[in-house]
């Protein structure tokens, strides 16, 4: 079986006393594409920055591999192998795209200069414009054929295209489709823009409160969570779901949003209750993860059986 | 072969994809062997994942409605019997999925269940010339939510 591309083990991270990553597990195996889903301020951008070996992990972090490597201890061989672009790139403003080229082209022991130039021509950069003179489109784009060019088994992208225009932005994920799914690499996509990474996604993580609290296909979780709508006399018969994700009063019903749904849905039906089921976007349901109000309304009679 | 998917959508997008290529083959929109796009070339023109596309593309061959001919392309198959039981079964439970959703609608909406049944059959009285007991057809084309149908006599609307 192929090593896995990225294995992170109960990481624990922060800045002085201010914990950020409070024991993340997560593993990606190789050719996937991971999303990782958090606010702004989640720690998203910490990880990666521990993932690329410029922060090392804080004391009782477990197991932490890239591409097989210690991204500490090897930090250089591990950077050599890894992809990376994020929205503002740390380029020289008065290099030229050929400039940059060639100047990142020894750090990289599999760097292909015919690659890259090809590369360049292929998304349109400007070859010597000074890099400051060029358009943000421009500069995603020089970007991601420079983080293509030594043919990376692994690409970590900080929400790159964030302040791309919504075409752009589009061009922006066709371009990661062929050049970085159609050739296996693995994908690690961080970013808070929702709808233009669940399209890409094989998998989405949600990064909160320093921890991944829930991580799948997107399907999956569309199938798992879902928001239930019912009489506040069919709640108090029912038992309490184990998943509970939100409790809210709307108009004199309850709207839950649970997950692992489906049992305490065919358990209520199956007593006869009468509700009404909803789909969620995951929007909705990472909202519900992250700031939904997992409160069971107080039972008038005693407690309620948990369902297990 | 036009598609249209909905980001951000309750719908999954594979889900998507996959109904509306099915409607299209059904409808004959896509006539049998016609050719399909690579996987690889769907995916990139809808900017989507690969294995998105490759899993619609698996489940519409294992419903017989495709033909992956390795090396070759993908084309639509002239239906195989297997396969179109499968799909009729599909097209009961997408519409299944729709009379929930024009349910829900219509209770929120504050209509209740005895009229919502109501509504139900004066649309069929309304769209369906043929006696009750022939199954009446909708073109894909309205696919509105407004012309929802089920059969009269079976409760489904849940009753507050």
């Amino acid at each position: 079986m192929k090593t896995p591309a990225i294995v992170v083990d109960n990481l624990r991270q922060g800045y002085g006393r201010r914990s950020v990553l409070d024991g993340v597990s997560l593993t990606v195996p190789a050719g996937q594409t991971f999303a990782l889903l958090g606010r702004n301020g989640a720690g998203k951008t910490t990880l990666i920055r521990t993932l690329l070996g410029l922060l090392p992990p804080a004391a009782a972090s477990g197991r932490l591999e890239v591409l097989g490597l210690d991204p500490v201890a090897h930090a250089i061989a591990v950077r050599g192998r890894i992809g990376y672009l994020a929205e503002d790139q740390a380029i020289y403003p008065w290099m030229t795209a050929d400039d940059v080229a060639r100047f990142l082209a020894p750090f990289y022991p599999t760097w292909d200069a015919a690659l890259a130039s090809s590369l360049l021509d292929r998304f349109g950069v400007p070859r010597d414009v000074r890099i400051r003179q060029l358009s943000k489109g421009h500069n995603i784009r020089l970007g991601l054929a420079l983080a293509l060019a030594h043919r990376p088994d692994l690409v970590i992208l900080d929400d790159p295209a964030l302040g791309l225009d919504p075409i752009s932005r589009k061009q922006f994920n066709r371009d990661v489709i062929e050049h970085l799914q159609g050739e296996g690499r693995t994908v690690f996509y961080s970013s808070h823009l929702l709808y233009e990474v669940e399209p890409l996604a094989d998998v989405v993580a949600i990064l909160d409160g320093g921890r991944i609290i829930r991580s799948g296909p997107v399907e999956e979780l569309q199938r798992d969570v879902k928001r239930v709508i019912l009489s506040p006399e069919t709640l108090a018969s029912g038992p309490r779901p184990a998943k509970l994700l939100d409790a809210t009063r709307d108009a004199g019903r309850w709207r839950i949003t649970l997950d692992d749904a489906q049992r305490w849905i065919d358990d209520l039906r199956a007593a006869g209750s009468s509700l009404t089921v909803e789909d969620l976007s995951l929007d909705e349901i990472f909202e519900a993860f992250v700031i939904g109000r997992a409160e069971w309304p107080a039972a008038p009679a005693e407690s309620q059986p948990v369902l297990a | 072969m036009f598609l249209r998917i909905q980001r951000g959508a309750a719908v999954p997008i594979s889900r998507q994809i996959e109904g509306q290529i099915r409607a299209q083959i059904l409808s004959g929109t896509l006539p049998a062997e016609d050719q399909l796009p690579s996987v690889r070339q769907l995916a990139r023109e809808l900017a989507v994942n690969v294995n998105t596309v490759l899993r619609v593309y698996e489940r519409l061959a294992a419903d017989g409605l495709i033909d992956l001919r390795h090396g070759d392309g993908t084309y639509v198959t002239r239906r195989a019997k297997a396969g179109v039981t499968a799909q009729l079964a599909q097209r009961r439970r997408e519409l299944a999925q729709e009379f929930d959703a024009l349910v829900r609608r219509g209770l929120m909406l504050g209509i209740d269940a005895n009229d919502l049944a109501q509504m139900l059959a004066e649309s069929i009285e309304r769209v369906a010339d043929p006696p009750p007991a022939e199954r009446p057809t909708k073109s894909s084309e309205s696919r509105s939510a407004e012309s929802g149908k089920r059969r009269p006599g079976k409760a489904e609307a849940p009753q507050t």
